[in-house]
C-alpha cells in the first residue's frame, strides 16, 4: 500500500468540515492529492469547497472508492475515527493528532492489525510521495522528488532535513512521519523492506529520538537484511532529561533504556551511519548522492 | 512520565499491593533498620548515592536531612522517604505497555536488584500478552510455574494488572519485590504514567498527585496547565530556547551543548496552537527571565503551516510585555512568510538578528556568550 501511493490514490478527510480539516483538505488537494471527499458529524449536503461530505466512512467509501483516510480529530476522538475507517474498508489511515492516550493507541493498533490495514501516526505530520501526493501537512517547501526515503519520529526535525536536502539539489522518494508517540501505527522497522523495494529510493534517512526501542528494532531488521540501501541516521535527545517526556510522549528515557548511546551502538553495528548534527548528515548524503542531484 | 517512588507506592497501596511502612517527614515508629530514599524521578538512585540503610531513627533522619536539597542525577531532592527496611527473598515483577505488539509485557525474575533491572531493560525478557486482566494473569501464571511463592505472587500480579489497565499506565514495576513469611512487599515502585490520558481528564487521581508536588513535577504541571512543553534543563543555563517541534528542539539542544553552549530549557511551543495570542510566548520568556544566568534567547521556528508574519507580530508583542527579559534575541525564522517576519521585526525589534540560516543564528549566539556555541 505504502509503495503504491500516487496522485490517483483516492483519499478522504475525516472531520473535513472542521477548521483544520477543511484547511488541510484544501492544502493537500492543492499539492496534488486526490481528495475525493470527507466525513463530518454535521450533515453537509452541499459539500465543502467542491468536495462531497458524508456522515460516515462507510458512505464515503461506497460513494468514492476511497482507500486511504486522513483523520482530523481531537486526541480523544482519534480511536473511534480510526475504528470507523478500518471497518469501512479503508486500508491506510493517517492520524496527525497529538496527545492520543497510550491505551487508546494499543486498542487502535490491535484493530488495525486485525483488519490488515496500515496506520500511520499519531503525533506526526503525515506522509508524502513528493511530486505525487501528501497526506497530512508536510510543508511543500520541504518536498521535492528525489532519491532519499525519510522515516521520522519528529515533524520539525524532518522538515529541517527535507528542506536542506531540497536546497542541496536532492529530494525524497517517499517520506513517512511515524510520529513521536510511544505506541503508534507504522514503526521504523516496518519501513525498511518497503523502502528497499522502492525503485526511486537510493538512500534511507532515519530521524529518531531517544526513548522507546524503535531504533533498536530497526537496527535488528537492518542487520538481518542483505544488501540494504545505505541508512543515514540522526537521533535527537543526547541531552534529554531523564524521566521527563521531551515534548513527544515517546521521547522518555529512564534507568538507562532508550538512550542515544544504545541506539547509536545498535545502528552502527547494523551498518547504518549515525550523525551528531543535521549539517554533517546532509553533507554526507550530498556527497554520496551526487549522481542523483536534480540538474535544475 | 516517571513518578517518584512515594507516589508510585501510593498507587500500589490504593490497589492493595503491600508496601513498607514509611513517611516523608520522619522515621516511622517501626522496628529498624530503616531505608532512606531520595525521591527523584530517575532510575539508578542506589548507585548514585540516593539510597541509604540506617540502623537508628536518628541516623535515618540525619541521612534524610543531608540528602534534602542536594542534587541527584540532575534533579534537586525535594523529598526523602524513610521506610522500615523490608526483608525476604528479592524478586522482580513488572507489567509494561509493549509498543511493538500492542500488548502488555509481563516480566518476572526470581532474582531482584539493580542488575536484574538492567538485564530486563536490555534483553526484552518476559512474555507479551493482550492488554486485559485475564491474559495478563495467564501470562504471569505461566512464568510462575513451579515457583514456591506462586499464590502470593499471583495475588500481587492481579492487583498490578488492575492498576496498569485502570490507571492507563505505561509501566508498573516492582524491584525488588520482597517475598518473606508474611507475604510479598513492594520494596520499590517505578510507575510511568501517560500524561495524555491525564491531560484528557481521564485520570483525575494522577493529576491531583502530580499537581500536589510542584517542586518535583514542574515540567508536567506546566504541560497540563499550559498545553505545551517547557522543560527546565540546566538551572545555570545561558541560552533560552524559543522553539517549536520536539525533535528539532532536542536536536538544537544537543548541537548547542556539543559546541560548549549551555541551554536553559527545552521548548515545544506549538506555533500552530497560538491562535493569535502571544500568551505562550510571554510565559516562556517570563520563565527564562527568572533565571539570572540567561544571556541570550534563540528563536528557531520552521514554519510549514504557521504564518511567520503573524508569529513575528506575536513575538514582538510578547517582548513588549516582558520588559524584565533583558537578554538579546536571535531569531532564525524559515518557511512561510519569512520575508514579512523580517520586515516586522526590523521595525518592532530593531537590532535583533533575523535570519533564515540556522548556522548563522548559532554563530551570533556564540558571539553573544563570548565563546563557541
Amino acid at each position: 500500500m505504502i509503495g503504491s501511493l500516487s496522485r490517483t490514490t483516492p483519499v478522504i478527510v475525516q472531520g473535513i468540515t472542521g477548521r483544520m480539516g477543511r484547511a488541510h483538505a484544501n492544502l493537500m488537494r492543492a499539492y496534488g492529492t486526490n481528495i475525493v471527499g470527507g466525513t463530518s458529524t454535521r450533515a453537509t449536503p452541499e459539500g465543502v469547497d467542491g468536495m462531497p461530505v458524508f456522515t460516515s466512512c462507510a458512505e464515503a467509501v461506497a460513494a468514492t472508492g476511497a482507500v486511504a483516510s486522513v483523520v482530523m480529530a481531537p486526541p480523544d476522538g482519534t480511536r473511534v475515527a480510526v475504528e470507523e475507517a478500518i471497518s469501512a474498508g479503508i486500508k491506510l489511515v493517517v492520524t496527525p493528532a497529538e496527545g492520543v492516550p497510550v491505551h487508546d493507541a494499543m486498542a487502535m493498533g490491535r484493530a488495525v492489525k486485525a483488519a490488515g490495514a496500515i496506520w500511520v501516526g499519531a503525533s506526526n505530520p503525515g506522509l508524502a510521495v513528493p511530486g505525487e501526493m501528501k497526506m497530512g501537512f508536510l510543508p511543500d517547501v520541504t518536498l521535492a522528488p528525489g532519491p532519499v526515503a525519510i522515516m521520522s519520529k519528529s515533524g520539525t526535525l524532518s522538515y529541517e532535513v527535507g528542506y536542506r536536502l531540497v536546497r542541496a539539489g536532492l529530494g525524497q522518494s517517499i517520506w513517512i512521519g511515524v510520529g513521536g508517540d510511544a505506541v503508534k501505527g507504522v514503526r521504523f522497522a516496518d519501513l525498511l523492506a518497503p523502502f528497499n523495494a522502492d525503485a526511486r529510493t537510493h538512500a534511507i534517512a532515519l530521524i529518531g529520538e531517544v526513548g522507546g526501542a524503535e531504533e533498536e528494532e530497526f537496527a535488528a531488521v537492518l542487520a538481518a537484511t542483505k544488501g540494504s540501501k545505505p541508512v543515514y541516521a540522526l537521533i535527537a535527545g543526547r541531552e534529554a532529561k531523564e524521566g521527563v517526556a521531551m515534548g513527544h510522549a515517546g521521547a522518555l528515557t529512564y534507568g538507562g533504556a532508550g538512550t542515544l548511546a544504545i541506539k547509536t551502538e545498535r545502528l552502527e553495528a547494523a551498518g547504518a551511519r549515525v550523525f551528531a548534527s543535521i549539517e554533517s548528515m546532509i553533507q554526507a548524503m550530498t556527497a554520496d548522492l551526487a549522481a542523483h542531484r536534480r540538474s535544475s | 512520565m516517571l513518578l517518584i517512588e512515594a507516589d508510585g507506592k501510593a498507587l500500589f497501596r490504593a490497589y492493595g499491593i503491600p508496601v513498607p511502612t514509611g513517611d516523608e517527614a520522619r522515621a516511622p515508629a517501626t522496628d529498624g533498620p530503616w531505608m532512606v530514599k531520595a525521591q527523584v524521578p530517575v532510575g539508578g538512585r542506589g548507585k548514585a548515592g540516593g539510597i541509604r540503610r540506617c540502623l537508628t531513627p536518628q541516623g535515618a533522619e540525619a541521612a534524610a536531612a543531608a540528602m534534602k536539597g542536594a542534587r541527584l542525577k540532575g534533579h534537586t531532592v525535594h523529598s526523602v522517604l524513610i521506610e522500615q527496611a523490608a526483608t525476604g527473598a528479592e524478586r522482580y515483577l513488572s507489567l509494561s505497555v509493549d509498543p511493538a505488539s500492542y500488548g502488555v509485557r509481563v516480566i518476572y525474575l526470581a532474582g531482584g536488584g539493580m542488575d536484574v533491572e538492567r538485564a530486563a531493560e536490555q534483553g526484552g525478557a518476559g512474555v507479551t500478552c493482550a492488554p486485559d486482566r485475564a491474559a495478563i494473569a495467564d501470562a504471569l501464571s505461566g512464568l510462575l510455574t513451579g515457583d514456591a511463592d506462586r499464590d502470593a505472587l499471583m495475588a500481587i500480579g492481579r492487583k498490578l494488572a488492575d492498576l496498569l489497565l485502570e490507571k492507563e499506565l505505561m509501566l508498573a514495576e516492582i524491584n525488588p519485590l520482597f517475598v518473606g513469611p508474611d507475604g510479598a512487599v513492594a520494596g520499590d515502585a517505578k510507575v510511568v504514567v501517560d500524561l495524555n490520558a491525564v491531560d484528557l481528564d481521564r485520570q483525575p487521581d494522577i493529576r491531583a498527585m502530580i499537581e500536589a508536588r510542584p517542586g518535583i513535577y514542574p515540567d508536567a504541571i506546566r504541560k497540563l496547565q499550559e498545553g505545551f512543553d517547557y522543560v527546565g534543563l540546566d538551572p545555570e543555563g545561558e541560552i533560552g530556547l524559543l522553539t517549536t517541534g520536539a525533535g528539532l528542539s532536542m536536536m538544537l539542544i544537543d548541537e548547542l551543548t556539543a559546541r560548549g553552549g549551555k541551554p536553559l530549557n527545552f521548548l515545544d511551543i506549538r506555533t500552530g496552537q497560538l491562535r493569535g495570542s502571544p500568551q505562550r510566548i510571554i510565559n516562556a520568556l517570563t520563565w527564562m527571565a527568572e533565571r539570572p544566568s540567561l544571556r541570550v534567547v534563540l528563536v528557531n521556528i520552521f514554519a510549514g503551516i504557521t504564518d511567520l508574519g503573524e508569529f513575528a507580530g506575536l513575538l514582538a508583542d510578547a517582548l513588549d510585555a516582558t520588559p524584565q527579559m533583558k537578554a538579546p534575541v536571535v531569531a532564525r525564522l524559515v518557511g512561510r512568510g519569512a520575508g514579512k517576519a523580517k520586515e516586522i521585526l526590523a521595525q518592532r525589534a530593531p537590532g535583533m538578528l533575523v535570519t533564515e540560516d540556522l548556522e548563522e543564528s548559532l554563530g551570533r549566539v556564540a558571539t553573544i556568550i563570548g565563546r563557541p556555541a
